[in-house]
Formats: structure tokens, C-alpha cells, sequence
């Protein structure tokens, strides 16, 4: 079982404690037998589960996503990341376990106050971007506040403050199969954010897409991401994009969580052969930070042209810095302390890829 | 209001009444509901009834009804009469509805219609001895198809309608074999084949029909249809059986709900006492379905130059 | 041993012994063939007196439903034949423009004057009027049952069987049941045609939902939406594609329905029309009757599937023209212009179609005759009674005798051995099986022999609970006292399959190939769909004369049309790149359709198959009128002698031999599916 670190501060936004979701006949009753007779073992309960012809895809998650931040829930497909992403949006019901929303569980709430949840708090995109073909651009970004009860011309004028937000001004009138896929995908971010709310969820919202598009996306959501600073849960298959813009990663597989960190843990300290093999291809220097791989000096060199390399520098840059250099470098810490040396030779070589 | 009309009608009525089986006219407002059914014969003779009623003073609408589905509705004045019911292919629920006394049987229309084996003329000469039926089981051959052989065809009525030509073959011993006709479109699509290849056939059909003339049709002669002959197994040419003889001749009949006579007593009398022959009936029939002129307008020529033929039925009921 | 054969082959072999088994005591034990009649039931006496307590029960609601829906037919009806003939015109055109512009008005002026001059203005718009009622009823009662259908999954499996025995069980059937209830008048025959059509409205309201892209369902639900706004404002729109496809299917059901609300009367419209001509057999009016039923039928065919698409704005001014000057035309038809009725500028037309058809009758009568004759010798009459009753020196020369038995059996076993040397030891089964039923004709079959072989079928196809259902319906069919009726109906519905499988398959596969057969084959499937099929019974009539003969063809012309469409369909549909990679391979074009079409359009042709069982199936009742003594003839009688009873439960058992061969080869047809993955 991974143990997660405690969220950064303040009371968790999303907060799942051994979040079970289990498919097929009596789910809930099988599970509590299974756990029941195997002491609560996760895997052999998940073993024993599978042999009744149940489908454990999601296995006593537990985890927290602090206030503000970007939470990253990568896997391959059928690793039961859009199963929890969906679990906790309740659009499907938790076999068993605990999922709490600023602090209110959320599966015990009762319909009515769910749909008061969606409508307030909670936003959501989906992979094919799940637009309403027959309304146009204005109209489903509308919808949500339509829900909520707010009269035409506010919503209008609502719908198209954030389609400006996405950058479609002007094609308001549109309908959704007018549009390119980005541009599609625009619409959905902009319906999920038109209600303002605090939990973002986005799942595999870029897969569908051209990767020069992606990225431009990408991009798009980390600037509106750093305007807003909402709470959001970001589904994505793709590493690369779960480093850039995650704050925490979470890697699942086959319905387990195996690694929680922050993008750096993951690249650098991959807990195990499935995680290390998700990061090989990642260049770590974007990742790893100098300290990550600096020793301890034993004699202080002197340096007439100290590059000035810091501890939380990326190896990517403290490389750039110092690349004509041949003999160990000071590290500086953060109080100005000399905190160690590195060799360049070193820097040069963590960046190449892991052989296996 | 309705009512007030009628009773002053109704007073006039008594007060000009004659003795001779004069009737109130009741309900005048109110339009009385004829069955038009799916033959022309029976077009015409509705038309006609529906004129002799609008002269009396009545509000009459012709209702399209399907023969064999309309007794019920009849039996809930849904309809209000029939003028020319057959009894030869009338649904066993008309029988079941009179005699629960919810129709009333008006009397015979005066149509002497007859049932009885067909054929085109020109099988005189392929069956030599026709019309008379002994001649049948010599070239039942002639008449044979694939499905029959070795025996004859004869093309009987309609399931529905029961099996007439099945029943007098076997009673009579002749080697044909029945196959019912779907409809009587089908019927008539023999005859039309028939007479266009000149091919044998042998059919159960009956008249006053237009096919009758159209195609040349021939009665063949069959021992006589008596009463005794369909009681009595020793009546007739087969010692065994009953049956063995002609059709009975065919009752046609008006049929009405009973509460015809009190809510229109007039028209009542009227239908009761209507009467149409089938040498008045043919040619109109003909003219309706051989020249294809519209039926409204052949019985609107008749009823004006036949005047005489109907305006005493009607005076008799209002005067 | 056994257990190690297949399970298609044990099955296959048991059938084959309990076949044999029969035969050999047929002979001895009558009650093999011919259910006795003291073990019958007397159910059709029960259903009726069922059905009439039932009817006793709920008939004030009916008359009170009735009473209702008269009056917005009454309306339709006055105000369509009230109108004088140009105005209705010019709204109609108006209609046409507004919806799709100048090819649309253009269309719908050509189809009303057609109408118009036909003579039959006032019946088609009685029609129409019609029409008008029970099409939104249908539309809207098969709405609510498909959105309750997808909203609550426990009643979908007992809604779709309604809907099936709504479809199957002929119409004719429940007429008299409904007269009883509505009590007589065209609401009955308004109701029928809204039971008809309903199910194809229900059926594409639940697939459209179902086919709801999951993600715009979640969206809604994290929109906000409750369940209510997420039917009505998301899923409900979203499905609209596949919904107007059941709109559709659902207007043409209804218009097809019109002849036969016409046999009850109490409205003087097409169908009635159309009855009348064909007691006369009046071809050539039956026909122009039977084309303002289709002109009609595509009329509102393209009307109703322009309604989904965004208007391109037609002038409003073009409107008001055609509006004012149908005004105008009204003014002056009510001086000038002959009353609509008067009209009637077809009527030579029909006669020298009547004439064309008498010619062609006489120059051919031969001909048709000679085809009519061996079909019946050949094919038919052995198929039906066996070939130890067919074969008759009448007809071939020569009688059966036991000598040929052995020699026929010997044969069918050398060949079975032959097989099964080269391992085909199910087709050598099968083989030897369907020699035993020629032998013994399909009406004579042993009653134990066809519910084993239905179980047998069933079981390899889907499994115990297909089998079982079949071995339960068959045998109600049996103790019913329907079995004899019911063989015959088996035999000219399967003949007929047959024939159109064959036949249809090979024009399907024709037109697949070559465009320009397609373009001559399409137009006649068309027409074959949307004629009354009444009218055809009369040509078929005058060529081949009542019987057996008529009637399939009859069946067979109107079966035959889905064969050919799923196979042209099927075949005409494999992914380009699979064609592709086969040409790249180096395959020719037989290889191509051999390898890679064929096996790929297996599925669909099967589901071609499956609508023509269905399809010969409802034939049969129209077949009927020709002359046949099957079930549908059955139906025709109860109807003739308003047996409640005898018409329900003949209904029910032909629903129930067509519910069982569908199930049957929709099986087989999943099955394949599964294996192709699709």
C-alpha cells in the first residue's frame, strides 16, 4: 500500500479513504465477504473477486488533493482511472469506502443535494467532449447555468465572458459539429468552468486531440489554471503531459494506486519497474533537480568562475551553466550555504535515458 | 326543443293521418343510418331506399360498414338498417343478435336471387350435355388442374361465407373437388381469366351480379332444390344423402334496429315494405359496373322515371 | 463417443433419430401425425370468453376514448374535404415550400394533382384525416413506451415482447376484439393503425437513447440536470436522428394500415376504395387507388424527414402567393371548375390497363400455365403432402412405390456417407433429415419430430431457454387444435423464404455488382413496400388462378424485397479497406465477394433473412383472400363470424411460429456477429 503524504495545507479539497468500485451482480455484498475472507488483503481480495466473475476496478484507493491543486491521476487504459475520476464525481455509485468533498461525504449525499453539488460546485470535461450536438456553442455553455436557474440574457452574456476566456469569441453561434476538435474541446472547458466552480475535473480531456493542438491546450489550461487556481482532478494517459502540468501524480494500475508524488518523485524515484518504465523516455533534466544528484563535498573547490548553481536548480539548466566546465562545482543551498558539489560529467549522464 | 319538434310532427301527423297504415314520422332531425355494404347491388338498392326516405322527410347518411363486421353495431344503432342482406353468406352473429332480439328482420327485399354452379357459355361446346349437371361427371376431366386431379375443380365461396359447392358435389357424387376463393375479387378474376383464354370453369356464384352478363355466365341445371330434399335423405338422385339437389333459393332480406320503429315509425314502414326485383336491379348494376357510370347518378335517373315503382310505398307510410 | 461430437452435431443426430423413430411409427400410431382431438383444448373457446369479459370490462373507458378521439378526426376530416380542392392544394404546396423549397412544393403539387385527377380526392383526404389522428397517437404512445423502456431496464425485456406480438399478431386478428370495445366507426380502424405503427417508434425511441454518446449523458448529469431535464433537454434532442427514423417507419406502418381499417367501413376512404375495385377485380382502378395510398405515403415520407433539418429560409412571400392564389382557384372551382368527385381524368387509363392485362392473359396463358402447373407438380404439392403422395401416375407417370423409397433413402444415405467421409458430419445429418421431411411433406410431418427439431434448433443456436420457448409455443400451438392450419402455414410461409432467399439472395448479389442492375431493382423494392399489396392479388390472379400458386407468389413478392435490400446492403457495405487488402493480395473480384464480402455480409444477410420470415409471415393473411387454408385463412374466418376466439388465438399462433423462427435466426445471426466481431 503507497501511503500518501499529507496535502500541503489546510483542509483537504477531495478526500478518498479505501475507495472500492466493483462491477457485476451483489458488488457490495461480494466485496465485504471477500474482504471478510481474506483478512482485507487489497490483492487477494481483488484475486478472489475476479474469480466470481466480478470486475474489482477500483481497489481501496486512498488519497487527498489539497486545495488548489492540480491532481494527476495517470495510468494506461483499463487501469481504472476514468472508473475513480468518475466514482468520485458520483456519476457512478462507490462500491465501498469513504469519498469526502470539503470535507462532506459526498456518497451518502442524497439526489437532491448531488445536484446541488454539480451545479454550484463542480465542473467537469470529458474526452470526446461531450457537447450537446443539437445546441449551439453559446447554448452549452449555457446549459449548466441554465440549471442553475439563471435567466437568458445573464446566461448569455456569462456563456460568452468565458468563451472569451477560451479564446472562441465569435463562434458563439456555432454548432459544436461546426468546429474542429481543439476548438470543440474549448467549448467543453469553457461549460465546465461557466458556473465558477471549485472542483475541476477533467478526464483525458486532451487524448482526442492532435498533438500540436494538445500541447497548445496544455498550455492554455495552465495559464487559465493559473488565473483561477481551481482544485482540479486531471485524467491523462500521456506522462508528458501528466509532468507538465500536475502538481501530484497519481500512477494507477489495474485498479490500484502504485505511486503518489509530486512530478520529480515520480521521474527520479519511480517506486517500482511499471512506474520506472511509464518515465524512461522522459528527459529527467527537466525533472530532477541538482541536489537530486549532488555529493556532499569532501574538500570545497574553489572556483574563480563559479557558475552559481543552486540546489532546487533543474539539472536541465545547472547543465546549460556550466557545460564548459570540467572539474566539481559548488552547490549553493538556499540560506547561501555552500550545500554540496556536483560533477558536470554527472549532470551529463543523469540526462540520458535509463537502460534497463 | 328537439323534442317539442317532434311531438307538434307528431300531432300534424295524427291529425292527417289516414287509416291506411299511416305512421308518425318521428325523429326527423335526426339522420337515419343506412349500411352501405361492399357490392353495388346493394349500393343501388340503399340508394334507392335512402331517396324513398328523404321524400318521406327524413335526413338520411350512408354509412360505409363492412358486411360481415356490422351486426354489432347495428344491434347498438350504430347503424340503423341494411337493405339488402344475403342470407346465403350472412355471419352466424346476425343470427345469434336477431334472435336475441336485438335486429329485427324487415321482410324479403322481392329479389329473387339464385345460387348455383356457373360456367362461361362457351363450355357448352367443351362439355357437351350442359347445362344439365349429369353431364358433369362425364368431362370432370375437362376441368381438372393440378391440384384437383384426377378430379374437377369447382372454385367454391369464400371460407367465410361456408362451403355451398364442397357440400352439393359430395351430396351428388360428381369427381370435383372444391377450392375455396379467397374474396370475391378472386371469384371474378377466374371468370376475367377464364373468359380471356377461353378456359373451363366451373364456379359457385349467384345473381343478380354484374358477372352475370359481363362474362356470359351459365346456371347449370341441378335436380330441384326443395325442402324435403335438404330434410329427407331419400328426396333426390343420391338415396344417402341430403342435400343432393339445387341451392334453396336465396332469401334476401332488410335487416334493421329494433328501435327503428319507434324512434322513426314511418321509415319503418317504409323499409318494411320496400320491394326491388332483379330485373330493376340488373340493369342498374350494369350500368354501374360495366359502363362505370358513378351509382348516385344511375339510381337519380331511375328513381325519377320509375316514380311509380316507389312513390306509393312512401305515401302509404306519411298519409 | 457422443459426448465428444459437437454440440450442433449431437444435436443434429438425436433430431435425425427421433425423426426416424416417428416414421417408421407414423404408420401404426395415428396420433403421431394428426394431434387427436380429444387431447385439444378447448382454448379458443376459453380466449374468446376471456376476451369478451375483458372487453365487457374496459369497454365504457374504450367507448368514452373513442367518443373523444372522433372528434379531432371529425375536425380533420371536415376540414379537409370542406375546403374547396385548391386551397387544400396550395396549403399543401405552401407546406412543401416552407419545409423544402421549390423541388418539395413541386413535388407534393405533382403528387396532390395526381390525387385530384385519380377521382378519389374526398376518399384520400377521409384518408388523410385519418392519418392526421392516429399517426400522433402512435407517435406519441410509442414515445412514452420507449422512454419508459430505457428509463426503467426492468421493463424492457416485457415491453419489447409486447412490441413484438403488436407487430406480429396480424391486425385482422384483434378487428373484431376492437369493434366489440370501440363499438363499430372508424376509431377502430384509427386504433388498429395506431397499434400497428406504434412499435417502430418505441423501438427507435429506446435505440436512439441507448445510442446517447455516455459522455453527453454525464455531461449533462455534472451540468446539473435532473433526471428530468436530462431526458428532456439533452437526451431527447440528441436522439432525434434515430427518433425521425421511427416517425417515419411509424407513418408508413400507419398508411399501410388503411386498407385494412377500411374492412371494417364507417369511413368512406382509400382503403374502402381500394376494396370495393378489388371485389371487382378491377385492376386498373385498384391500381390508381392503391398509387394515391402510395402518393400519399411519400408525400408525408418526405415531408416528415425534412422536419429535422434547419429551414434554408424560403420566402414567406412565396407562401402567401401560393396560398392566394389557391383562394382564388377555390373561388372560381366553386363557378367554374368541376366539384372534386366529378373528377376522374384516369378512368381510360385504368381501362386500357384492364384491357393490357386481359391481353396478356390470353397471348400467355400457356405459358403462365405450363410455369403454374410444374411449380405445383414439381416443387409444390411434394413439399407439402411428400413425395409418396405427390408422385401420383396422374402427374409424373409413374407412381411412388417402395422400390424408389429404398432407392430414394439409399441415395440421401450414400450421399450423407460421402459427407461425412469428408467430414462435414453435420451437413451430412442435415442432409438425411431433410430427405425424411420430403418424403413425408411438410404437412404430414410428425407433431414430435417438429417441436424436437424447434428445441434442437433453438438449443445449438442460443441455448435452454430459447429451446425451451419454442418447444412451449409449438406445443400450445398443438394442444390449441391449430397444428394443421398451423403446418400449412409453415409450409407456404417456408416455401415461400425459400424461394425468396434464393431468389432474392442471387438479385441482391446481382445488384451488389452491378450498379445498373441496383438502379432498376431499387425502384421496384420501392414500389413492392408502399402499394397496397391488395392490388397485386389480382394480375397474380388472372395469370395463375386461385390456389397455392397465387398465394406464394404473392407472399413471395412482397418477402422478397428485404432479402434483396440486406444483401446488396451487406455486400456493398465491407469496409473499403478490408476490399483493399484482399486486391492487394492479388484476389479477382469473385474472390473478393467470395472471401471478403460474403463472409463479412453474413450477418446482415441473415437479419435479411429474418425480415423476410417476418414479412412471408404477415402475408399470409392477405394471401388469404386468394384461397388458402392456413392460419391466416383461420384469421379471415373468426373475422368472417366474429369468432373472438378462433381470431385471437390464430393470430397468436401464427405471432408465435414467426416469434420462434425470428428467434431462431436472429440467434444464429448473433452468433456470427460474435465471431466476426462486430
Amino acid at each position: 500500500m503507497i501511503q500518501d503524504r499529507p496535502a500541503p495545507a489546510g483542509a483537504p479539497a477531495i478526500s478518498c479513504r479505501g475507495v472500492w468500485q466493483v462491477f457485476g451482480v451483489n458488488a457490495r455484498a461480494s466485496l465485504d465477504l471477500a474482504l471478510g475472507e481474506t483478512g482485507g488483503d487489497t490483492a487477494a481480495t481483488a484475486r478472489l473477486l475476479r474469480q466470481r466473475g466480478l470486475i474489482p476496478a477500483v481497489q481501496d484507493i486512498t488519497f487527498d488533493v489539497a486545495e488548489g491543486e492540480v491532481f494527476v491521476i495517470m495510468g494506461l487504459s483499463g487501469s481504472g482511472k476514468s472508473t475513480l475520476i468518475r466514482t468520485i464525481a458520483r456519476l457512478i455509485d462507490g462500491t465501498a469506502g469513504e469519498i469526502r468533498i470539503a470535507g462532506e461525504d459526498i456518497l451518502t449525499a442524497d439526489a437532491r443535494r448531488l445536484l446541488a453539488l454539480r451545479r454550484d460546485k463542480l465542473g467537469m470535461v470529458f474526452q470526446h467532449f461531450g457537447l450537446f450536438p443539437h445546441m449551439t456553442v453559446a447554448e452549452n455553455v449555457a446549459f449548466p447555468l441554465k440549471m442553475q436557474g439563471m435567466g437568458p440574457e445573464q446566461r448569455r452574456a456569462r456563456a460568452l465572458e468565458v468563451l472569451e476566456l477560451v479564446s472562441l469569441k465569435g463562434r458563439e453561434d456555432s454548432f459544436p459539429r461546426q468546429l474542429s476538435g481543439g476548438q470543440q474541446q474549448r467549448v467543453g472547458i469553457a461549460r465546465s468552468l461557466a458556473v465558477n466552480p471549485d472542483l475541476w475535473f477533467l478526464d483525458e480531456p486532451f487524448s482526442a486531440l492532435d498533438p500540436l493542438i494538445r500541447r497548445q491546450l496544455q498550455d492554455e489550461f495552465l495559464s487559465i489554471q493559473a488565473d483561477l487556481g481551481k482544485t482540479s482532478v486531471f485524467i491523462t494517459h500521456d506522462i508528458s503531459e501528466a509532468l507538465k502540468i500536475a502538481d501530484r501524480i497519481a500512477i494507477m494500475r489495474d485498479g490500484v494506486l502504485v505511486q503518489i508524488g509530486t512530478p520529480d518523485d515520480i521521474v527520479l524515484n519511480p517506486v517500482n519497474d511499471y512506474v520506472r518504465e511509464f518515465t524512461r523516455d522522459v528527459p529527467k533534466g527537466r525533472h530532477a533537480h541538482v541536489e537530486t544528484i549532488m555529493t556532499l563535498p569532501a574538500s570545497l573547490p574553489r572556483m574563480p568562475d563559479d557558475p552559481g548553481l543552486r540546489a532546487n536548480m533543474t539539472i536541465d539548466s545547472a547543465l546549460a551553466a556550466c557545460m564548459s566546465l570540467y572539474q566539481p562545482v559548488p552547490v549553493w543551498g538556499a540560506n547561501g550555504e555552500i550545500a554540496g558539489v556536483v560533477k558536470p560529467s554527472d549532470l551529463a549522464s543523469a540526462l540520458t535515458p535509463d537502460e534497463l | 326543443m328537439k323534442t317539442a319538434k317532434a311531438t307538434v310532427l307528431v300531432a300534424m301527423a295524427g291529425l292527417f293521418a289516414t287509416p291506411l297504415a299511416a305512421a308518425e314520422l318521428g325523429a326527423v332531425d335526426e339522420p337515419i343510418k343506412l349500411a352501405v355494404n361492399e357490392w353495388t347491388g346493394q349500393h343501388i338498392t340503399t340508394l334507392i331506399a335512402g331517396h324513398m326516405l328523404k321524400e318521406a322527410g327524413y335526413k338520411v347518411e350512408y354509412i360505409t360498414a363492412g358486411y360481415q363486421n356490422m351486426w354489432p353495431a347495428m344491434a347498438e344503432g350504430d347503424l340503423d338498417a341494411a337493405v339488402e342482406v344475403w342470407e346465403s353468406n350472412v355471419p352466424q352473429g346476425y343470427y345469434q343478435l336477431r334472435d336475441g332480439g336485438r335486429l329485427e328482420d324487415l321482410g324479403a327485399l322481392g329479389l329473387d336471387a339464385r345460387e348455383g354452379f356457373v360456367y362461361p357459355a362457351y363450355m357448352e361446346e367443351q362439355c357437351p350435355g350442359l347445362p344439365d349437371w349429369q353431364a358433369l361427371a362425364a368431362c370432370a376431366a375437362n376441368f381438372a388442374t393440378v391440384e384437383t386431379l384426377p378430379q374437377g375443380r369447382l372454385v367454391d365461396y369464400p371460407g367465410e361465407w361456408g362451403t355451398p359447392g364442397a357440400d352439393r358435389m359430395a351430396a351428388l357424387n360428381l369427381p370435383f373437388k372444391a377450392i375455396p376463393a379467397g374474396s370475391e375479387g378472386a371469384l371474378v378474376a377466374e371468370f376475367k381469366a377464364a373468359q380471356s383464354q377461353k378456359t373451363p370453369l366451373l364456379a359457385v356464384f349467384w345473381q343478380p351480379h354484374w358477372a352475370i352478363t359481363a362474362f356470359d355466365l351459365k346456371f347449370t341445371k341441378l335436380p330441384e332444390g326443395t325442402e324435403a330434399c335438404y330434410a329427407d335423405a331419400s328426396a333426390g338422385p343420391n338415396p344417402d344423402v341430403t342435400g343432393d339437389c339445387d341451392f334453396l333459393p336465396t332469401r334476401v332480406f332488410k335487416a334493421a334496429w329494433p328501435g327503428l320503429k319507434e324512434k322513426w315509425p314511418a321509415a319503418h314502414e317504409i323499409l318494411t315494405n320496400l320491394q326491388l326485383s332483379v330485373e330493376q336491379q340488373q340493369p342498374l348494376m350494369g350500368a354501374v359496373d360495366v359502363d362505370g357510370r358513378p351509382a348516385e347518378q344511375v339510381v337519380a335517373e331511375w328513381v325519377a322515371a320509375n316514380e311509380s315503382a316507389w312513390r306509393p310505398i312512401v305515401d302509404a307510410a306519411i298519409r | 463417443m457422443f459426448r465428444s461430437l459437437s454440440p450442433a452435431i449431437r444435436a443434429a443426430l438425436l433430431t435425425l433419430i427421433v425423426g426416424m423413430v416417428c416414421m417408421l411409427l407414423a404408420p401404426y400410431l395415428g396420433w403421431l401425425q394428426k394431434w387427436p382431438a380429444s387431447m385439444t383444448l378447448p382454448a379458443t373457446e376459453w380466449i374468446g370468453a376471456a376476451v369478451t369479459w375483458l372487453v365487457e370490462l374496459i369497454k365504457p373507458l374504450a367507448r368514452w376514448g373513442a367518443w373523444l378521439l372522433s372528434y379531432p378526426m371529425g375536425w380533420a376530416a371536415f376540414i379537409l374535404i370542406e375546403t374547396p380542392y385548391p386551397l387544400v392544394i396550395a396549403a399543401i404546396t405552401a407546406l412543401g415550400w416552407h419545409l423544402g423549397g421549390p423541388g418539395m412544393a413541386l413535388g407534393v403539387l405533382a403528387g396532390l394533382c395526381f390525387v385530384l385527377f385519380s377521382g378519389y380526392w374526398v376518399q384520400g383526404m377521409t384518408t388523410l384525416s385519418l392519418v392526421m389522428v392516429s399517426v400522433p397517437l402512435a407517435l406519441f404512445a410509442g414515445l412514452v413506451t420507449g422512454i419508459v423502456a430505457y428509463r426503467m431496464p426492468a421493463l424492457r425485456r416485457p415491453i419489447q415482447v409486447m412490441l413484438d406480438v403488436m407487430q406480429t399478431v396480424p391486425t385482422f386478428a384483434y378487428l373484431t376484439p376492437l369493434l366489440l370495445l370501440l363499438g363499430f366507426g372508424p376509431v377502430v380502424g384509427l386504433i388498429a393503425s395506431a397499434i400497428y405503427s406504434a412499435p417502430p417508434m418505441a423501438r427507435n425511441v429506446l435505440l436512439g437513447l441507448q445510442r446517447v454518446d455516455p459522455e453527453i449523458r454525464d455531461a449533462a448529469l455534472m451540468n446539473g440536470a435532473n433526471s428530468w431535464q436530462q431526458l428532456i433537454l439533452v437526451e431527447l434532442p440528441a436522439a432525434s436522428r434515430q427518433m425521425l427514423v421511427g416517425m417515419n417507419q411509424s407513418i408508413m406502418a400507419a398508411l399501410s394500415m388503411v386498407i385494412i381499417a377500411a374492412v371494417i367501413g364507417g369511413f368512406d376512404d382509400i382503403g374502402w376504395a381500394v376494396l370495393l375495385t378489388m371485389r371487382k377485380a378491377d385492376f386498373g382502378n385498384s391500381l390508381i387507388a392503391g398509387m394515391v395510398i402510395v402518393v400519399f405515403a411519400i408525400m408525408i415520407d418526405r415531408l416528415s424527414s425534412r422536419l429535422a433539418e434547419p429551414r434554408g429560409g424560403h420566402s414567406r412571400k412565396v407562401i402567401w402567393g401560393l396560398l392566394g392564389a389557391g383562394a382564388v382557384m377555390a373561388v372560381l372551382a366553386a363557378r367554374w371548375l368541376p366539384a372534386a368527385s366529378e373528377i376522374d381524368i384516369f378512368a381510360p387509363l385504368a381501362e386500357r390497363t384492364n384491357s393490357a392485362l386481359g391481353q396478356f392473359t390470353a397471348n400467355h396463358g400457356a405459358t403462365l400455365n405450363a410455369i403454374r402447373n410444374n411449380a405445383m407438380i414439381y416443387l409444390l404439392l411434394p413439399l407439402r403432402i411428400g413425395l409418396d403422395h405427390a408422385i401420383v401416375p396422374v402427374m409424373w407417370g409413374f407412381g411412388w412405390t417402395s422400390a424408389m423409397a429404398l432407392g430414394y433413402f439409399g441415395a440421401a444415405a450414400a450421399l450423407a456417407g460421402w459427407l461425412a467421409w469428408r467430414g462435414q458430419i453435420l451437413a451430412a445429418l442435415m442432409l438425411l433429415t431433410a430427405a425424411g421431411v420430403v418424403k413425408l411433406g411438410i404437412a404430414h410431418l410428425p407433431w414430435p419430430f417438429v417441436l424436437f427439431a424447434a428445441g434442437a434448433l433453438g438449443w445449438v443456436a442460443s441455448g435452454w431457454r430459447l429451446a425451451l420457448t419454442a418447444v412451449t409455443l409449438l406445443g400450445l400451438i398443438l394442444i390449441m387444435g391449430l397444428w394443421e392450419p398451423a403446418m400449412l402455414s409453415v409450409y407456404l410461409s417456408g416455401t415461400a423464404v425459400l424461394i425468396c432467399t434464393v431468389l432474392g439472395g442471387a438479385i441482391g448479389l446481382l445488384s451488389a455488382v452491378s450498379p445498373a442492375v441496383w438502379r432498376v431493382v431499387r425502384p421496384v423494392c420501392d414500389l413492392l413496400q408502399t402499394v397496397p399489396l391488395f392490388v397485386f392479388l389480382i394480375p397474380v390472379l388472372m395469370f395463375f388462378q386461385i390456389g397455392e400458386f397465387s398465394a406464394l407468389l404473392a407472399i413471395c413478392a412482397y418477402a422478397i424485397v428485404p432479402m434483396i435490400r440486406y444483401t446488396h446492403q451487406g455486400l456493398s457495405s465491407t469496409p473499403e479497406e478490408l476490399v483493399e487488402a484482399a486486391l492487394a493480395s492479388g484476389a479477382n473480384s469473385w474472390a473478393i465477394m467470395t472471401e471478403v464480402r460474403a463472409p463479412y455480409a453474413a450477418p446482415t444477410i441473415l437479419l435479411g433473412l429474418n425480415q423476410t420470415i417476418l414479412y412471408a409471415f404477415s402475408m399470409l393473411v392477405i394471401a388469404a383472400l386468394i384461397g388458402t387454408t392456413d392460419l391466416g385463412q383461420q384469421v379471415y374466418l373468426a373475422l368472417g363470424q366474429g369468432d373472438v376466439g378462433l381470431g385471437v388465438a390464430a393470430g397468436a399462433a401464427m405471432a408465435m411460429l414467426a416469434w420462434v423462427a425470428d428467434r431462431l435466426v436472429q440467434a444464429f445471426a448473433e452468433e456470427k456477429r460474435a465471431a466476426l466481431g462486430l
